[in-house]
């Protein structure tokens, strides 16, 4: 290939993606850091607009019933609280919530589900008025915990159990134990397939929905890393582009995975041990949070590059990304 | 006189499943052999906490909780006080079959009832001697090492030193036959990664003014160059001297200042707090305060019985007793350590391969490890003797 037609085709790229990120509309995203004990708020270009002093240790984030508002969970304080992004300030405070680590919301019900990490359970609130409506046993350290969306199932993953229990949406009571590998942590529904990352395990398992059958897994395995290196924990699906990204922990990469075929596409890299992952709503940007190296890197995924990172507080934990 | 003090005790009863299937434990220990002095110095002075390890096992039992229940699965410990006065044969024939049989035993103890068991075809867990001839020379196929070797300890060190840039080491050890047999694979560790050897020191204890040379820090530490003191003091007895009175102004690692651990109370990431916390707390009737967390025996031990709860979908159970067995030697069998890598066992001399920490009395300096140190097959494996070099091939 001769120079010339290098520097057409590299000048072609920057042109197209300077096209691109010209054409990504605008994006609010909260985060919360949890040694600061704070949420920044993020605009599209990465700069941090707000800074709010929020509670001890928030970790688990999901969002509202209105658009102006994230559920939080304050693990220290043994709270969740409901923020207003557009105010800044506490909607409303549920307490007490024993160690509440990680949080999910169905909309339809108005509940909340909230796992307890110290307490071995998770727990369900009227999101509206803050009652306890049930508590459910769960292994020791549950972390993620998600509800289909006609709130019949509930998952909540158990780190140390290495276990997902199942509840009944309606009764509460336990359905049956998935068992899954080492240190299962997020749990991400995508039409009738559960997808539970597990750190130790190195490798994510996907599970039906209903019969509750292992489907298959993605094991991943970045240049220059070895398989148990790989500490995956947040999912996150970007359904118009049938992508899925997974956020490979201590191996500082987010991996591309197609999600028919379960095959990784890429391996981006980014900061030190990407947990939290958020995805603008016109699905161009992918925010990675990088949980040893206080940023977050913003990635384009039309080119699937890394655009920048910039500082975040300290640790940061959870993101919610708003229009 | 009673042949045989045997506690047992039914950590769980329910017996709801249909089928269910007991896991055996056992703990073998010696109240009697162990009467004397174990991590304390001169003049009962406790160097270190040494607690028996079944509050280890037991934490690990009730963890395992959810998974048994999961599983049809019922635990049973025993715990086996041996008498050294009467044959050690009849003790250990008391012992089931197909337990996990966790040996807590002083070093020639324990070799003989390693020896015996594996005789009869028993599984067995080293949760107490990092000593390399246990794993080089015995090296049994029924023995599992859940504690770390000598090696493992002195590669984490010593790559951790080499990443500092503190390749000068000045070894300061005791007199004693484990000191120096621990001084040359300290050695050996130091120069497998590159780190210059100052000089060799031998200490006494001996206060007498023509020992000086030997027992004062000042003078034992002078007329040599280096980055840092490494102090060999298996007892325990002299180290602690050394650390702020070297003639240089200079760290000291090894036996004493930082020290290559398997466990500590203060590590921050990876789950530790709650494991820690958990530990303290788990048993309501007897609270551990704040602080307190498990010893090298007992985290191995912890270590062993996740070992076999972590791993229990890899075998189709079928018999009415777990046979640890056929999960050890499982090629999946991984053990969750809270350690940011996950454990599993080396085939070829039945090793828990782990990360090691390195931790002064209050914090973690390090995990190895350390970054650019590669191996070309498994994360973990720069960490003692690799396959090649090992002359136990259990394979």
């Amino acid at each position: 290939m001769n120079c010339n037609r290098r520097i057409i085709i590299y000048a072609t790229i920057v042109l197209v993606s300077t096209v691109v990120w010209s054409r990504v509309l605008a994006f609010e995203a909260i985060i919360t850091n949890e040694r600061s004990g704070d949420v920044i708020h993020v605009d599209t270009d990465g700069s941090i607009t707000h800074i709010v002093p929020i509670c001890s240790r928030p970790r688990g984030m999901a969002r509202g019933s209105a658009k102006t508002q994230v559920v939080i969970a304050c693990s220290d304080d043994h709270k969740v609280i409901v923020y207003n992004r557009a105010t800044r300030m506490i909607d409303l405070e549920i307490a007490p919530v024993q160690g509440a680590m990680n949080v999910a919301v169905h909309h339809a019900s108005s509940r909340l589900f909230v796992t307890n990490e110290g307490a071995a359970r998770a727990s369900v609130f009227d999101l509206s008025s803050g009652q306890l409506i049930a508590e459910l046993p769960t292994g020791l350290e549950p972390d993620g915990i998600a509800i289909t969306d006609d709130g019949l199932h509930i998952f909540v993953a158990s780190e140390n159990a290495g276990l997902v229990h199942v509840f009944d949406g309606v009764t509460y009571r336990q359905d049956e134990v998935i068992r899954t590998n080492l240190r299962p942590r997020r749990i991400a529904l995508f039409k009738n397939e559960l997808w539970v990352s597990s750190e130790m395990g190195s490798r994510v398992e996907i599970f039906d929905i209903e019969t509750r059958d292992k489907l298959d897994e993605v094991i991943f395995a970045p240049k220059g890393f070895r398989p148990e290196q790989m500490t995956p924990v947040d999912i996150l699906f970007n359904e118009p582009a049938n992508e899925v990204y997974i956020a490979l922990g201590s191996a500082n990469h987010v991996a591309v995975v197609d999600v028919a075929t379960r095959e990784i596409t890429k391996y981006i890299l980014v900061g030190r041990r990407a947990w939290g992952l958020g995805l603008s709503h016109d699905n161009q940007t992918l925010i990675v949070l990088n949980g040893l190296s206080d940023d977050f890197t913003l990635i384009d995924l039309k080119t699937k590059r890394p655009r920048l990172t910039k500082r975040a507080g300290l640790i940061p934990h959870s993101i919610e990304v708003f229009k | 006189m009673r042949l045989l003090t045997m506690l047992l005790i039914i950590v769980t009863s329910t017996m709801s499943h249909a089928s269910v299937v007991t896991f055996q434990i056992a703990i073998v220990t010696s109240s009697q052999i162990e009467a004397s002095n174990r991590g304390r110095s001169f003049a009962g002075i406790q160097t270190r906490v040494e607690r028996p390890i079944r509050r280890a096992v037991e934490l690990a039992l009730f963890e395992s909780k959810t998974s048994f229940e999961a599983f049809g699965i019922v635990p049973k410990l025993q715990v086996f006080d041996i008498d050294a006065e009467q044959p050690l044969n009849e003790q250990l024939r008391a012992i089931h079959s197909k337990a996990l049989v966790i040996l807590d035993l002083p070093k020639s103890e324990f070799i003989e009832a390693a020896k015996r068991l594996d005789e009869w075809g028993r599984t067995t867990v080293n949760v107490r001697h990092p000593d390399i001839d246990l794993r080089d020379t015995l090296c049994l196929p029924s023995l599992y090492h859940t504690i770390p070797s000598e090696r493992m300890y002195f590669d984490a060190l010593g790559q951790f030193l080499i990443y500092r840039g503190w390749r000068k080491v000045l070894i300061v050890h005791g007199p004693t036959e484990k000191d120096k047999v621990r001084t040359k694979i300290l050695e050996r560790s130091l120069k497998k990664f590159g780190a210059d050897i100052s000089d060799l020191r031998e200490f006494t204890l001996s206060h007498h003014p023509d020992d000086r040379d030997q027992n004062r820090p000042e003078f034992l530490t002078g007329g040599a160059s280096y980055d840092v003191v490494a102090v060999i003091d298996s007892a325990r007895d002299f180290g602690r001297y050394i650390q702020y009175s070297t003639r240089r102004a200079r760290p000291v690692v090894g036996d004493v200042g930082l020290i290559p651990v398997g466990w500590h109370r203060t590590l921050e990431r990876y789950g530790a707090p709650q494991l820690n916390e958990r530990y303290q707390l788990f048993d309501e009737v007897n609270p551990l305060p704040a602080g307190e967390s498990m010893s090298e025996a007992e985290f191995a031990a912890w270590s062993a019985v996740k070992l076999v709860t972590n791993s229990l979908g890899t075998i189709n159970q079928q018999e009415d007793t777990l046979d640890p067995k056929q999960i050890l030697t499982h090629p999946d069998a991984q053990v969750d350590l809270y350690k940011g890598t996950r454990g599993s066992i080396r085939r070829w001399n039945n090793q828990l391969r782990q990360p090691i920490l390195l931790a002064t009395g209050d914090v973690v300096v390090a995990v190895a490890p350390m970054p650019k140190f590669l191996h070309p097959k498994h994360y973990v494996d720069t960490l003692g003797l690799d396959e090649p070099e090992s002359p136990c091939n259990l394979k």
